[in-house]
């Protein structure tokens, strides 16, 4: 059966709690997950209070204050701190989303920071994506021409047919999405998930890509993009405002439109 | 629809065009089921005399276990990990909703206004 | 070095009505598979003779049967809504997340009053027979 409990190692215990030395009229309580893989402890929840007048307005923000002055060995990713390369993706109140876009004012109460989903944790917030970007790479991600273009001249598209790529081309690869997904969760493995379906679609919707069949052909099996049950977690928790189980949806319209033919 | 039937695109359209059916079907089923449910043994027994009748219930409870064959086999696949119980118990609801549907129609072909 | 712990998933995602609604789906599914063969039963009753016939007409009308078929009719009619829900997303219509939460909504809404309308029917209808 589907494990829906946790393994035994991966059970979080409570951690530690570091109070704020400054104090002010507004405060806030993070718990934030953490896991050293150098020590043979389970993960646990450690417990940061910060003076909210001295940080930052996103929950980023307070990461970056927690690693610079309370705790130097909280580990998560970051770059470019405004929502365009997908590396602080993480759980932040129960839904998936961009540590750097998401303002602390949003939340009330206590803040809980989780990694993504479902993954095998690296250490702290740093999930192991390696799979996830393997997945992404076996849909082939690039243009698939039958025949090789002048080197002087562009492929041209119509204004319509460029039109068809805007709410795909958009896409980060943070992996919010297909960590959101129950399905994703439990067939991960076979599964491909929203984020690489959206960036599958992403080429079967591209004028210039002469591959669709082959593309479709590869996606037509029980696991791959079925195991797609419009569950909506994915759309309903895109950073990006983009919908992967449109995408989906547009991939499964097109495999039955193939269906009768040759 | 021989072409990868029951795998991919197959399976899924299958249980989409068993739904669509379903869904007139069904309504009816319904109904006379809620008509009929406080009815007398001669009046239920009347209303399923009718060949049209007979061929109606018949085809809806065909397609009626065909989509929940369908449905059941996909939440195998998603919650059963391990191959070879899963497809073991996919094959056991495969027998086990055949049998109901035989069950079915040789009930619904015995009936007759004695 | 230990084996890498696995994220927390289930125990800490936000229950959404997207993904609540996805798995009402799947449970009243699995319960109409069982009132499709309380269905079969019936059949069967009805072709095996009147005393086999009153026997599960007595037993449906009892409390405790009655409480099974409003479990069957609230699961029938939210899979009904739900499925056509579902069937207008394979048609492509329906996927931004107002719309979304909009038909949730109604999908619910659509269940509970069909089902009372059903079972106020079910009382008027019942009194032909008597």
């Amino acid at each position: 059966m589907v494990e829906l409990r946790l393994p035994p190692n991966s059970r979080i215990t409570k951690g530690k709690t570091y109070p704020s030395a400054s104090k002010g009229p507004r405060m806030k309580i993070f718990q934030i997950y953490r896991y050293d893989p150098d020590d043979k402890a389970n993960p646990r929840m450690d417990t940061y209070e910060l003076n909210l007048d001295e940080c930052g307005p996103m929950v980023l923000d307070a990461l970056i204050k927690i690693k610079n002055e309370v705790d130097t060995t909280l580990t998560f990713r970051r770059s470019c701190r405004e929502g365009i390369c997908g590396s602080c993706a993480m759980n932040i109140e129960g839904t998936n989303t961009l540590a750097c876009i998401k303002p602390i004012d949003e939340a009330g109460g206590e803040i809980k920071i989780t990694p993504l989903p479902h993954l095998s944790v690296v250490k702290d917030l740093v999930p192991d994506l390696n799979f996830a970007f393997e997945q992404y790479a076996s849909v082939k991600p690039w243009i698939q021409a039958a025949d090789t273009p002048p080197p002087d001249k562009e492929r041209l598209q119509s204004k319509e047919e460029r039109e068809k790529l805007d709410g795909l081309w958009e896409c980060i690869l943070c992996f919010c999405c297909s960590t959101s997904c129950p399905s994703y969760w439990w067939n991960g493995d076979k599964y491909l998930g929203p984020a690489t379906l959206l960036q599958s679609y992403r080429w079967i919707a591209d004028s210039r890509d002469d591959a669709t069949d082959e593309r479709l052909d590869e996606l037509d099996d029980p696991f791959k993009l079925y195991r797609c049950h419009t569950i909506m977690n994915c759309t309903n928790t895109c950073p990006k405002s983009l919908n992967p189980a449109k995408a989906i949806g547009e991939i499964k319209k097109k495999m039955v439109a193939r269906v009768g033919k040759d | 629809m021989k072409v990868k039937s029951e795998k991919g695109v197959g399976h899924w359209l299958i249980q989409r065009i068993t739904a669509v059916l379903l869904i007139p079907l069904s309504l009816w089923a319904a109904a006379v089921f809620l008509a009929y449910i406080t009815a007398p043994y001669s009046a239920a027994q009347i209303w399923l005399s009718s060949p049209y009748i007979k061929s109606a219930v018949i085809v809806f409870t065909v397609l009626m276990f065909y989509h929940g064959y369908l449905g059941i086999q996909v939440i195998l696949e998603d919650y059963v990990p391990n191959e070879k119980t899963r497809t073991y118990l996919i094959y056991f609801t495969r027998l086990f909703s055949f049998f109901m549907t035989v069950l079915a129609i040789i009930s619904i072909i015995q009936i007759q206004l004695s | 070095m230990a084996e890498r712990p696995l994220s927390p998933h289930l125990q800490i995602y936000k229950i959404q009505i997207t993904s609540l609604l996805s798995i009402l789906h799947r449970l009243t599914g699995m319960i109409l598979y069982g009132g499709a063969v309380l269905w079969v039963v019936w059949l069967m009753g009805l072709a095996n003779g009147k005393d086999s016939y009153d026997a599960i007409q007595k037993i449906l009308l009892h409390p405790v049967g009655l409480i099974v078929l409003l479990g069957w009719s609230l699961s029938f009619f939210y899979h009904f809504c739900n499925g056509i829900r579902h069937l207008c997303w394979d048609m492509g219509y329906g996927y931004d997340i107002k719309t979304v939460r909009q038909t949730g909504w109604f999908v619910i809404i659509m269940t509970i009053l069909l089902t009372m309308f059903t079972w106020m029917l079910g009382r008027t209808w019942g009194f032909i027979w008597t």
